[in-house]
């Protein structure tokens, strides 16, 4: 309750609302997310367009494909979550008031100033809307960078050899993903 | 094909010279789209008998499919018939599988057959395929296969990366969303 | 002299050659074995084969008969190779070739004859085939319909297609 704890308290709502930097904690979701992601596609030209994995060159191009792609698709992550969370938060605001209320017994309720509720009911809409935003994101990216690499490998490039088709599906679907991802406002 | 076997037909016909007795032709063609590497390959055979009588102890026998590069399915490589009727033709077919992808030069069978009662027998070839090119299974397969259980795997690997943040996602909306309806209620 | 050389030739050849033209032996008590084969994969080959291997062996003890086969009321001189092991053969159009089980009738000459007598003057055929060889045909599969490829990614569209109608909404 001390003034000090209430201004890094609104401090750190101001920064988690307004820039583009993630806790280090989802950051690491994004990139663990963004590699299993990226690795699904190399099992794909393993079975069925047999690149033979087992060759120091063909496990080089996958793992450095992976790495790029998670990248990519990390970033487009992180912007749509961006976007997304602006929009959400002020869609659960009556929720999230109403759950607070409900959760703060009469006593605590009597103790807290009105400005600390609001407070508490704006962390919470807060942290509501990032998780949301961060779940829809994975999952809308993931949708949409399984579909590109599909169609990349499958129908544009399904004539090219199967390593620069790997290459070029999974570098190009990363690609877009992440062009995407910067052009929502 | 048809075409094709009519023109062969022709040439053939215009090549023999008029001879009286039986007068067989032969062509030999590949009834494949394609020739995969150990999978079936048939063969067919298809003799005519131009002349004006039968023709017999025909003898068919193809020796352009080396054991080494083809392995013998279903039907014999050498066959007889006793007698082929004048204007008639019997068909002959064989399944073989190629063991080796790559390019083969496939050839001419022989017929051996006695024209006319009493007269020496007579040795004619088959058309010849000519070349052929016997593609890699990992080739086909990557085209054709439908890979149903490599596709399975595929389906159950996107399954965690979409459905998990799908489901934590609908989750937290529906009880939000069922908050909101029910505040708006009161 | 070179007539009588001809005649000659003539009477050895009938002798060496007269008992496989021969109309008057026929087999009796008939028994075979079998082995078919029939196309299955129809994105490889381009026409439906049906092939009969069989052995023949009779009771009393002919051998190396001249046969002919009747099939769906199309008539296939039957091969041989070696002793009593014969071939029959034919192709159709895979539309025409549908699964089921055919009855390959074999006859020797002699049935054979009274069978296309019979089929000219268009009376019900009496003649009773010397063996018949069941065919069983499973069918030629041309793969799915439409390719599994087109399939995967169709749905992969739809999940997207739905995601970013849901992201619209949100977004509004």
């Amino acid at each position: 309750m001390a003034g000090g704890k209430k201004l890094t308290k609104e401090e750190e709502l101001l920064l988690q609302d307004f820039s583009r930097n993630v806790s280090t904690k989802s950051s690491a979701l994004f990139y663990g997310n963004a590699f299993i992601v990226s690795a699904i596609p190399t099992w794909l030209f393993w079975r069925i367009h047999q690149v033979d994995l087992f060759q120091s060159q063909s496990i080089v191009m996958f793992v450095i494909m992976t790495l790029i792609s998670s990248w990519l698709v990390a970033f487009a992550y992180k912007n749509v979550k961006f976007v997304l969370k602006h929009k959400v938060a002020p869609k659960r605001e009556d929720a999230v008031t109403k759950e607070v209320m409900k959760k703060l017994s009469d006593a605590d309720s009597k103790k807290m100033s009105r400005k600390e509720k609001d407070e508490r009911i704006l962390w919470k809409k807060n942290e509501v809307a990032d998780y949301e935003a961060t779940t829809f994101s994975i999952f809308y990216n993931n949708a949409l960078f399984l579909l590109l690499v599909l169609f990349m490998s499958f129908f544009a490039l399904k004539s090219q050899d199967p390593n620069i088709n790997y290459i070029l599906s999974v570098a190009l679907s990363a690609g877009l993903l992440a062009l995407l991802s910067t052009g929502q406002k | 094909m048809k075409a094709a076997l009519f023109i062969a037909f022709a040439c053939l016909v215009a090549l023999s010279s008029a001879q009286d007795g039986a007068k067989l032709l032969a062509s030999k063609t590949l009834l494949n789209q394609w020739l995969v590497e150990g999978r079936d390959m048939t063969v067919l055979y298809t003799i005519y008998n131009v002349g004006s009588s039968a023709a017999s102890q025909v003898v068919l026998n193809d020796e352009s499919f080396a054991e080494s590069d083809f392995a013998v399915v279903s039907g014999q490589l050498k066959v007889q018939w006793d007698r082929i009727s004048p204007a008639s033709n019997v068909t002959h077919a064989v399944i073989l599988q190629p063991l080796k992808n790559g390019f083969y030069n496939v050839t001419h069978a022989t017929v051996t057959y006695v024209p006319s009662e009493g007269s020496e027998a007579r040795t004619a070839y088959t058309s010849a395929p000519g070349k052929a090119g016997v593609v890699a299974v990992k080739d086909y397969d990557r085209r054709f296969s439908p890979h149903y259980m490599d596709w399975a795997a595929f389906a159950v690997m996107t399954i965690a990366p979409i459905g998990i943040p799908f489901l934590l996602w609908f989750r937290s909306k529906s009880k939000y969303e069922a908050l909101s309806f029910k505040t708006k209620k009161h | 002299m070179a007539s009588i050389l001809q005649a000659t030739f003539v009477c050895v050849f009938l002798a060496v050659f007269a008992p496989h033209f021969s109309l008057a032996e026929s087999c009796i008590g008939a028994s075979f074995n079998s082995k078919t084969y029939t196309t299955t994969d129809g994105a490889l080959s381009t026409e439906t084969v049906f092939l009969v291997e069989f052995q023949l062996s009779c009771k009393n003890k002919i051998s190396n008969i001249f046969l002919n086969a009747e099939v769906d009321g199309k008539q296939i001189p039957v091969s041989r190779s070696g002793d009593n092991k014969y071939q029959v053969s034919w192709t159709a159009e895979h539309k025409k070739a549908p699964s089921g089980t055919y009855s390959v009738c074999i006859y020797d000459e002699e049935g054979f004859s009274a069978l296309r007598k019979a089929l000219r003057t268009g009376e019900e055929s009496k003649v009773k085939p010397l063996i018949t060889v069941p065919v069983d045909h499973p069918g030629v599969s041309k793969g799915p319909w439409v390719s599994t490829e087109i399939i995967a990614t169709g749905i992969a569209g739809l999940v997207w297609y739905a995601a970013f109608a849901t992201k619209k909404s949100i977004q509004s």
